[in-house]
């Protein structure tokens, strides 16, 4: 007698009852399928903004702690051209960027504002950004002069400021000796990232003028963008090990939204998906009964001929076990699908909480995700499957033959 | 000769305390080896309920039961299995057919389950579905055979592995005269081959006429035991 054929049969004789549970596993899998490839993708572009903002490594110096100082550290870092030419021999390593943060406040004529500033090589920074950060004006080359400083600013604190591309602006600044100081800049073009709270005070000068405004060649961080990010943990060790006085921090270490999301997406998901198991499992677990109850006639048969009552269970769990193979190829042919159209469609996000804009929703089709949430589903249908066949167990024979 | 089947002082109660129906009281009889008995008696007389017991699908109340001088009323749940499997063949009341094995297939299964090799099954199955008549149903379905084709299948299921016991319920209620006759043709070979008993529960003069010797159970009671 084959098995696998009989089950097979059997599957066949139950027609609507089966296809009611095929349906019921699939939709649960293309559920935690699109949530999940929703969930991963976002992960993915969280990362993806930081490694862009802050560099795959970022080295600081490492003698006030960095930390307590925050993201505006004083302009510590001073070796900093010896490290990044050692750098560039490197092959892993594909820009490295210096970053010098000051603050103070910006005017022009009876405005002014608080700003949080940047001093960036003007050629690589715009680029490292991607998507994540939209100019508003044409950077190649910038600067645009050498003879003039020029200042790029955040989309609303230009608004705050009644700025527009030429204006004059003034920056004023306290250096680490207690003096203050003044440049006079042009605006030349505007950034945004999404994020009022940055987009309102945030504006960038070449290094030079920083330099030149703060009195001092030191630099807040070293930005190291690499050419694959699995290379990271290895350079930051070597690195650590290599140059004295300064700390190699990884991205990760700066991702606190990315870690924070996680953290919450995680939850949100986990609770999701031990619903959407639980649903399963109970609508298996009744289907079986049903279907045991419904046959317990030939279950008493086959136990009168001297089937041993492992070997009578096999067959409904093989049942199962077919039907859960057949539902997971369909509830993966239909996330595939659901989540290709999704993609397509490039369907916005509203703005999340912070944020100015909303995003296209992506969903990951990861295969390996695919494989591993189907296993983890099958599971679930044979454990059901053994759960109520235990119920079977307690047919007595002779009332269910008579 | 040798005893094969003993009940001693079996009795049968159905349900708990104030809804007790007793079926059976005090049965003892014995089947010798090679030995064909017929069971007659009225419907709702307990045959069914004996046989059963006897059978080991169901567990007698009280008293004692021996196969082959071996007790098996007190044995567990796996070796009554494996008794029934190794040395008991039975035709029930209502064929009981596996719906979705094909004619061939609930033949085999016995066989299958007692791990007789493949090609001997194909032999054996082959032949008794000639014995049968059956040979041009071999690949259909029970829904798709006649009441009397089933349970000459279900017939063919309970001999084919050759048990020591044989247990039939009523086994000619739904086959013509023909057919009939053919199965208890088949059954006398077995027993005169193997020295297989049986044990027969039967209203059919002709079956009753074909057994070495018969009991009559009356509300229960055998009316005239052994
Ligand atoms: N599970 C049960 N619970 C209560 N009473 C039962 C049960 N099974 C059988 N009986 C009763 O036992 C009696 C004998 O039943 P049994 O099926 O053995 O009769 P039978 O002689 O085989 O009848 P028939 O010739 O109609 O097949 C009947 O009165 C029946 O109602
Ligand atoms: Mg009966």
């Amino acid at each position: 007698m084959n098995g696998p054929l009989i089950a097979l049969r059997n599957i066949l004789r139950d027609g609507t009852r089966v296809i009611s549970t095929l349906l019921i596993i699939a939709t649960g899998l293309t559920a935690l399928l699109v949530s999940g490839g929703f969930m991963l993708s976002t992960y993915d572009s969280l990362q993806e903004i930081t490694m862009r903002t802050e560099g795959h490594l970022i080295v600081i110096d490492d003698t006030p702690d960095p930390l307590l100082g925050g993201s505006h550290q004083q302009l510590s870092l001073s070796n900093w051209q010896t490290i990044r030419e050692s750098l560039w021999n490197d092959d892993r390593v594909l820009r490295v960027l210096p970053r010098a943060r000051f603050e103070g406040v910006v005017s022009k004529g009876n405005r002014s504002a608080v700003f949080f500033g940047s001093g960036v090589d003007p050629k690589e920074e715009f680029r490292v950004h991607g998507p994540f950060l939209r100019t508003t004006a044409v950077l190649d080359p910038w600067p645009t002069s050498s003879q003039r400083a020029e200042v790029m600013l955040g989309v609303q604190l230009a608004r705050t400021l009644d700025a527009t591309s030429g204006d004059l602006l003034t920056l004023h600044a306290v250096r680490s000796n207690g003096e203050s100081a003044e440049a006079v800049v042009r605006l030349v073009g505007l950034y945004q990232n999404g994020t009022p709270a940055i987009d309102n005070h945030t504006l960038m000068v070449t290094l030079s003028t920083s330099a030149a405004l703060m009195g001092s060649d030191n630099i807040s961080q070293l930005s190291i963008y690499l050419d694959k990010k699995e290379e990271s943990a290895a350079l930051q060790h070597s690195l650590q090990a290599s140059i004295d006085g300064v700390t190699v921090q990884s991205w990760q270490q700066r991702a606190t939204l990315y870690h924070k999301v996680k953290s919450l997406y995680d939850r949100i998901f986990g609770v999701m998906a031990v619903i959407i198991l639980t649903v399963v499992f109970l609508a298996i677990t009744n289907t079986i009964s049903l279907a045991i109850y419904q046959r317990r006639s030939e279950i008493a048969t086959l136990s009168a001929l001297g089937t041993p009552p492992p070997q009578i269970y096999a067959n409904f769990i093989l049942e199962a076990f077919i039907i859960s193979i057949a539902a997971t190829t369909l509830g993966m042919l239909l996330a595939y699908a659901i989540s290709h159209a999704i993609n397509l469609a490039e369907i916005m996000m509203p703005a999340p909480p912070g944020k100015t804009e909303g995003y296209p929703i992506f969903i990951y089709i990861s295969w390996h995700h695919y494989l591993v949430t189907s296993l983890v589903l099958i599971g679930i249908v044979i454990l059901a499957s053994l759960r109520s066949t235990c119920r079977a167990a307690k047919i007595n024979i002779a009332r269910a033959i008579s | 000769m040798t005893t094969r089947l003993s009940l001693n002082a079996i009795s049968k109660t159905f349900g708990k305390a104030d809804n007790q129906t007793v079926v059976l009281r005090d049965i003892s009889f014995s089947l010798d080896a090679g030995e064909f008995l017929a069971i007659e008696g009225p419907s709702g007389s307990g045959k069914s309920t004996l046989l059963n017991i006897c059978g080991l699908i169901d567990h007698a109340t009280h008293g004692d039961y021996y196969l082959n001088g071996t007790p098996v009323s007190q044995l567990s749940n796996r070796g009554r299995c494996a008794c029934r499997r190794r040395k008991i063949g039975f035709i029930f009341q209502r064929h009981q057919l596996i719906p979705a094995m094909t004619v061939y297939d609930n033949i085999a299964y016995p066989l299958q389950l007692n791990n007789v090799k493949a090609k001997q099954i194909k032999h054996d199955v082959a032949q008794l579905l000639t014995t049968m008549g059956l040979e041009h149903r071999r690949n259909h379905h029970p829904y798709q055979l006649s009441g009397g084709e089933r349970q000459r299948v279900g017939i063919a299921r309970a001999l084919i592995k050759r048990p020591q016991l044989v247990i039939a319920d009523e086994p000619s209620a739904s086959l013509d005269h023909t057919h009939a006759q053919a199965g208890l043709q088949l059954m006398r070979e077995l027993n005169q081959t193997y020295g297989a008993s049986f044990l027969i529960a039967s209203h059919d003069p002709l079956v009753i006429n074909h057994c070495d010797r018969k009991l009559t159970l009356l509300h229960g009671f055998l009316a005239d035991p052994v």
